[in-house]
């Protein structure tokens, strides 16, 4: 689906990205991590066809992304970060006009609309629309043409908890329909609950690619606390996988003293943390 | 090409909605008419009252020119209007990545609109001029009002960075349309300082009735266009 080999781009003198390479399986979600000004974003322009002067080979459905046809967008639906709407149009006008520029029969307007509970506001103007409605459309317009490679650039930003479940859950509906999908954050929660693999992305560099949860086991082991009273109350901690030879651990439970006993994982942004040594924001 | 005339049309609605880039489309016509009817009628009274036999009637030609160049200044000028408010709400980086892609986006918010403006002032000079212009120095006059069209366009993309700057470098990018005049006024040849600008060269060629001065006129657009349209597209 996706192929990119010892990619490299500059837009100074300086290599932004340098030597690049992964590969992205049909209906797969693929996240991209990294901070502001990782190269997530310039990645992303690259495999949709927007910056051409790159050196390696980005191919995407087979096409080399410098090379890019018309019937390339056919296939390839993009939600950005910022509003791309026409500002002085209703809602459902733009999504109208958008779709028409698509040689495939396009989505349901109404449908998409209602999906995302814009269904009330299609007649407004973009303009009053709020941030979180804004994001909400953009999405539903990535998905107008039914496309086969959905990049994602911060679907989740700027959306209430009860708005960003209903996105997630339809980013998962399309991924259920065989869609490929390329989610670029720096949100560790979405990417760890939504991704089938993650690419950690520094100073445009890959520093790690794996599954999220290979990447929280390979890094940081399980560990496991436990509380106990004697003498005023007392906690202590183990890996996980040296739990068999916590001899105070095990004199407790056979004395049934233990208080509390819980295990915890380190999260994506810790393995972040840990592989890079910056934080994601 | 279905594209492509879909991205005019969403140009043309955005163009209904802005009141003062529709009354600009209309504008040629109104001072066509203005040109045409009121011009000779104040020759007549200026000629009557201060015993004169010409005060504006030696400028008629220029008037012809400035008429020639403004259907396309106009058109462009709403076209690069409408492309820094897309520029501004984004929606031109989407529109790059649909079907109609640069390209064709370049087609609908400058080819269709110059071309439209050259038809217009195929029909509407030859309704509007003043002075007896041959069939064939019409073809030449909208050709080269055309491409000034283009060059003021694409001064204003490439030099503003939103609307409201467009408004400003559009006043001033009218300026090079200006070259026409000298040659009307400056008869030494300190008027070749403006030689750079083509308008100056289509004013010679219509002044001194010689076709073969819209030469230069032709390449010296196509010169500022090629330098402007490298700028734009690095700049989109």
């Amino acid at each position: 689906m996706i192929t990119v080999e010892n990619l490299s781009f500059s837009y100074t003198k300086n290599p932004f990205i340098s030597g690049m390479s992964f590969s992205v399986s049909e209906g797969e979600i693929f996240g991209f991590l990294g901070p502001s000004g990782a190269g997530k974003s310039t990645l992303q322009k690259i495999l949709i066809g927007m910056l051409r002067t790159y050196q390696g080979s980005c191919l995407v459905y087979g096409i080399e992304c410098k090379n890019r046809t018309k019937n390339f967008y056919e296939n390839i639906g993009v939600d950005f970060e910022f509003s791309t709407m026409y500002e002085k149009l209703t809602a459902r006008e733009n999504l109208r006009f958008f779709s028409s520029l698509y040689e495939k029969k396009p989505r349901p307007v109404d449908e998409l609309l209602e999906m995302v509970g814009l269904g009330q506001d299609a007649d407004k103007r973009v303009a009053d629309y709020s941030k979180g409605m804004k994001s909400r459309l953009n999405f539903i317009k990535a998905l107008l043409h039914d496309p086969v490679l959905l990049c994602l650039d911060e679907p989740t930003s700027g959306l209430d908890p009860a708005n960003s479940r209903v996105m997630k859950n339809m980013i998962l509906e399309e991924k259920a329909k065989g869609k490929t999908i390329l989610l670029t954050t720096h949100n560790m929660q979405d990417a760890a609950e939504l991704c089938d693999r993650v690419a950690f992305i520094v100073n445009g560099k890959i520093c790690a690619l794996d599954s999220p949860h290979n990447l929280i086991m390979s890094k940081g082991a399980a560990a496991v606390t436990y509380t106990w009273v004697g003498n005023g109350e007392h906690s202590a901690s183990c890996p996980l996988e040296q739990i068999s030879s916590d001899e105070r651990l095990k004199s407790l439970i056979a004395e049934n003293r233990l208080q509390s006993i819980h295990s915890s994982e380190p999260t994506l942004n810790d393995i972040f943390m840990d592989i890079t040594g910056r934080t994601l924001l | 090409m279905k594209v492509i005339r879909l991205g005019f049309f969403q140009m043309a609605a955005a163009m209904r909605r802005d009141m003062m880039l529709f009354v600009s489309c209309f504008a040629p016509i109104l001072a066509g008419f203005f040109f045409r009817f009121a011009i000779p009628f104040i020759e007549g009274a200026l000629t009557d009252r201060f015993h004169i036999t010409a005060i504006i009637s030696p400028y008629y030609k220029l008037i012809d020119i400035l008429f020639a160049m403004l259907p396309s200044t106009m058109f462009c000028f709403v076209s690069a209007m409408i492309s820094l408010e897309e520029r501004d709400e984004k929606t031109a980086v989407y529109l790059f990545i649909t079907p109609l892609r640069k390209t064709g986006y370049i087609a609908a918010r400058f080819g269709v609109p110059s071309v439209i403006a050259f038809l217009a002032t195929i029909i509407l000079l030859p309704v509007f001029k003043l002075t007896g212009l041959s069939p064939l120095t019409i073809l030449l006059l909208a050709a080269g009002g055309t491409l000034q069209g283009m060059i003021v366009a694409l001064l204003v993309l490439t030099i503003s960075s939103n609307r409201l700057e467009g408004m400003a470098v559009t006043k001033l990018s009218t300026l090079t349309i200006s070259g026409a005049v000298i040659p009307f006024f400056i008869k030494s040849d300190i008027q070749y300082v403006i030689s750079p600008l083509p308008s100056f060269w289509i004013g010679k060629a219509i002044l001194e009735s010689r076709s073969f001065y819209m030469l230069p006129a032709f390449v010296l657009s196509a010169m500022w266009i090629w330098f402007l349209f490298k700028r734009y597209l690095r700049k989109i």
